[in-house]
C-alpha cells in the first residue's frame, strides 16, 4: 500500500528532474553560456521570487485553496521598508521587522475571512490584491520621494543580504531558498502539522470531527505565504536598492503555474514542497535560458510559460482519463500479441 | 409572492441599491456630482467593464471562471486596431476580431469541458500565450492613429447623453437576460452551474453548455476589445491587464456567486458600473485616484463577506427550522413558524 501510494508522486518528480535535464542539454547545447556556473548561479536572483514564494503557497493550495495576493504583498513589504526607513527614522532591521509583521497581518486579515467567514479563498484574496496594492500606493505617498522613482540609498548591511556569496560564488539569496525549502519540507512532510494541512484538504469535514482546529489551519496556510511574500520583498528591495511599491507585479502567474506544474491539485489533498521547488526552478531556467540562447524578447516569455502550463495540465488530464487508459493498454497487450506472434 | 416583493428580493437589487447609495452619498458630500453628464459618464465609462464582466458571469454561472477574457481584449484590440490603421473595411476588422473571440472561446471550452482540466489553471495558460501572441503581433509597439471616425464613433451619443456603446451594451444584457431566463437553452447555464452532476441525470449536455458558456464569454470579451480600441484611440502591449479581475469583482458585487448557479448578467452589469465608477466618484469625493485599488478591495472584500455571514446565518436559522418540524407536533410546528 506504502509503495502505491509513493509512486505516482515519485514519477511525476522524476519527470520535473527530466525536464530540468532536457532544459540544460537543450539551452546548454545551443549555448555554452548557459552552463556557466557563476552566470548559472547570478541567474538564479531574477527567478527566486517565484521560487521562495511559490513553496509556500503550496501550503494553500493543498487545503483547497488559493493566494493571488501574495504579488501585491511583496510590492507593500518593498515600499513598507523604504518609508519606515527613509521617513519615519526607523532603523532597517527594524523596518524589515515592521514590514515582516504588517504582511503577517495582511495575510492573517484575508486568512481569518476565508477560514472563519466561509468566504471563497479566490475572491477574497482577489479583493486582497487590490487592498493591498492600493495599500502600498498609499504608504508611497506618505513619503517625500515621488512615487514612480522608489525609494533608493539603502545602508551597505542592508544591501550585503544579496551582495554576499558564499565560498564566493553561491548567492547568499540561494541559501535562504534552500534553508526555506528545506524548512517548508520539513514542516509539511515531517510534523503533524503538515499531516494536519494534507487532512484538512482531502476533507475539512473529517478533519473537523477529528478533533483538528482546521480553521486555524487553513488561516495558518495564508499567514505562511504572506509572509514568505514578504521575505521576498526584502530580497528583492535589497538586491534593487530599491523600494517600490509595485515589485513583484506579474509573479502572480509565475506562482501559480510553478506550483500547479510541480503535481499539487488545485482541489487540494495532493502536493509536495519538491515537486513545487522543481517546477520553480524548470520555469526559472525557462525564463533565463529563453532570452539567452533562443534571443527570445522576454516580453514573450508568457507564451512558453503558458503552453507550458496547457501542455502539462491537458497531458495529466489525458493520463488520467480512463478511457485513455484502457485504449494504452490495449495498444499495449496488441503489441505484445504481435510479439509472440512474431516468435 | 408578488411580482413586485419577487423584484426588490432579487440579489442583484441590493446592488442596485448599493450603487444608489454611493451616488447619494456622493452627491451628499459633493451636490456638484449629481448633473445628469456626470452619472451617464458613470454609465459610459463601464462600457468595456460590462461587456467582459457580463462575458465572465457566463463561466461563473457555470461553476467555472475565464481570467482568459483580460488578454483576449487586448489581442482582439491590437488585430482589430491594426486592421483599421492599414485601411481595412470596418465590417471585416470586426469580423475577423469576434472570429478570434470565438475561437479562444472555443479553446477554453474544450480544455474546461471536454479534457476536464481546472478552470483557473487552463484560462492562466491561456491568458500566458495570448499575452506573448499580443506582443508579438503588434511587435511590442503600441497601435496608434487608428482612423479619427472609429475613434469618434464612441462619443456618439443615442439617449440623453449615454452613448450608443452603452445603449447596445445594455439592450444586449437585456437581450441575454430574457434568453437566460425565459428559454429552456438559456436555463441550462444556471443548471449546469448549480449541480453539473444532477444536470447531466435529466439530460442537459452539460458538456456543450460549458463550451457555449465560454464561447460566449469569449466572443463578449472580443466585442468588448473593439469597443476598447474606438474608446481609447490607441493599445499598448499592457491593454487589457487586470480586466480578469474587476471582471470577478463587478459578478461579485452584483450578486452572482462565484462557486456557480446563482445571479442574473443584470447584476454583473450592475457591478461592472460601480467597479467602474469608484475612481470616477473619489475625484468628487476629494481624493486622489491613489485611493482607487484599496477602496476597490475594501467594498469587495465587505460584500464577500458580509453576503457570506449572512448566508451562514440563512442556512443555521433553515437547520433550526427542520429540526423543530422533526421534533414538535404539527400545531407546535405552525404556532412556532408564526
Amino acid at each position: 500500500m506504502k509503495s502505491l501510494k509513493k509512486r505516482p508522486a515519485f514519477s511525476w518528480n522524476m519527470f520535473l528532474v527530466l525536464l530540468l535535464v532536457m532544459e540544460f542539454v537543450i539551452f546548454g547545447s545551443k549555448n555554452a553560456k548557459f552552463l556557466r556556473p557563476a552566470l548559472l548561479l547570478n541567474s538564479a536572483n531574477d527567478f527566486l521570487s517565484i521560487c521562495i514564494i511559490s513553496v509556500f503557497v503550496t501550503f494553500v493550495m493543498i487545503t483547497g485553496g488559493i493566494d493571488i495576493q501574495v504579488a501585491s504583498i511583496v510590492g507593500l513589504t518593498s515600499i513598507t521598508i523604504g518609508v519606515a526607513w527613509q521617513d519615519f527614522g526607523f532603523s532597517i532591521w527594524q523596518a524589515v521587522a515592521l514590514a515582516v509583521v504588517i504582511a503577517a497581518l495582511c495575510g492573517a486579515l484575508s486568512g481569518f475571512f476565508i477560514a472563519y467567514c466561509g468566504v471563497q479563498a479566490m475572491v477574497v484574496t482577489l479583493g486582497g490584491s487590490f487592498l493591498y496594492s492600493g495599500l502600498a500606493l498609499l504608504v508611497s505617498t506618505l513619503s517625500s520621494t515621488e512615487s514612480y522613482q522608489g525609494i533608493s540609498g539603502f545602508p551597505e548591511e542592508f544591501k550585503w543580504i544579496t551582495k554576499y556569496k558564499v565560498f564566493g560564488v553561491i548567492p547568499f539569496q540561494i541559501v535562504i531558498f534552500l534553508v526555506l525549502a528545506v524548512l517548508a519540507y520539513l514542516l509539511l512532510h515531517r510534523t503533524k502539522y503538515g499531516r494536519k494541512i494534507f487532512l484538512v484538504g482531502v476533507n475539512q469535514q473529517a478533519a473537523e470531527y477529528s478533533g483538528i482546529n482546521s480553521r486555524w489551519v487553513i488561516m495558518s496556510t495564508y499567514i505562511l505565504s504572506a509572509v514568505s511574500a514578504a521575505v521576498t520583498g526584502v530580497i528583492l528591495t535589497s538586491y534593487l536598492g530599491t523600494a517600490k511599491s509595485d515589485l513583484g507585479s506579474g509573479l502572480t502567474m509565475n506562482i501559480i503555474t510553478a506550483v500547479v506544474l510541480g503535481g499539487t491539485l488545485s482541489t487540494g489533498g495532493k502536493g509536495s514542497i519538491l515537486g513545487t521547488a522543481l517546477a520553480a526552478i524548470a520555469i526559472g531556467l525557462l525564463r533565463f535560458g529563453m532570452p539567452l540562447c533562443f534571443k527570445v524578447n522576454t516580453q514573450y516569455l508568457d507564451i512558453p510559460i503558458g503552453v507550458l502550463l496547457v501542455v502539462v495540465v491537458v497531458g495529466r488530464s489525458l493520463a488520467s482519463n480512463p478511457a485513455v487508459i484502457a485504449k494504452v493498454a490495449k495498444w499495449r497487450s496488441g503489441m505484445k500479441k504481435d510479439k509472440a506472434a512474431a516468435q | 409572492m408578488s411580482a413586485a416583493k419577487k423584484f426588490l428580493k432579487a440579489r442583484e437589487m441590493s446592488s442596485f441599491f448599493f450603487l444608489l447609495a454611493l451616488f447619494l452619498i456622493v452627491g451628499a458630500i459633493n451636490p456638484k456630482f449629481l448633473t445628469g453628464t456626470n452619472i451617464s459618464a458613470c454609465f459610459n465609462t463601464s462600457v468595456v467593464y460590462t461587456l467582459v464582466a457580463v462575458g465572465m458571469a457566463f463561466a461563473i454561472f457555470i461553476g467555472e471562471i475565464d481570467v482568459s477574457v483580460g488578454s483576449n481584449l487586448g489581442f482582439v484590440a491590437t488585430v482589430v486596431g491594426s486592421l483599421l490603421r492599414d485601411g481595412a473595411n470596418w465590417g471585416f476588422a470586426f469580423t475577423v476580431g469576434i472570429l478570434i473571440g470565438l475561437i479562444i472561446g472555443i479553446i477554453n471550452g474544450w480544455g474546461v469541458a471536454v479534457m476536464k482540466v481546472p478552470s483557473l489553471i487552463f484560462t492562466l495558460g491561456t491568458n500566458g500565450i495570448l499575452r506573448g501572441m499580443m506582443y508579438i503581433y503588434a511587435g511590442g509597439a503600441w497601435v496608434e492613429n487608428l482612423p479619427k471616425e472609429f475613434k469618434d464613433f464612441s462619443s456618439v451619443t443615442l439617449v440623453g447623453s449615454f452613448t450608443v456603446y452603452y445603449c447596445c451594451a445594455v439592450l444586449l444584457v437585456v437581450i441575454i437576460h430574457a434568453l437566460l431566463t425565459r428559454t429552456r437553452r438559456g436555463r441550462y447555464f444556471i443548471a449546469v452551474g448549480d449541480n453539473a452532476g444532477g444536470a447531466e441525470l435529466v439530460g442537459i449536455p452539460s458538456v456543450q453548455t460549458k463550451v457555449a458558456a465560454y464561447m460566449i464569454c469569449g466572443v463578449l470579451s472580443a466585442v468588448a476589445g473593439i469597443i476598447f480600441c474606438s474608446r481609447i484611440g490607441f493599445v499598448t502591449s499592457a491593454s487589457g491587464n487586470g480586466y480578469e479581475m474587476k471582471a470577478v469583482a463587478a459578478c461579485v458585487l452584483g450578486g452572482i456567486s462565484l462557486s456557480g448557479g446563482v445571479g442574473t448578467v443584470i447584476g454583473a452589469a450592475i457591478g461592472a458600473v460601480i467597479m467602474a465608477s469608484i475612481s470616477y466618484l473619489l475625484v468628487f469625493m476629494g481624493f486622489s485616484s491613489n485611493y482607487d485599488n484599496a477602496i476597490t478591495g475594501i467594498i469587495l472584500i465587505t460584500i464577500v463577506v458580509a453576503d457570506a455571514l449572512m448566508q451562514r446565518r440563512a442556512t443555521v436559522r433553515n437547520r433550526h427550522a427542520r429540526l423543530a418540524a422533526r421534533t414538535m407536533s404539527a400545531e407546535e410546528a405552525k404556532e412556532a413558524a408564526k
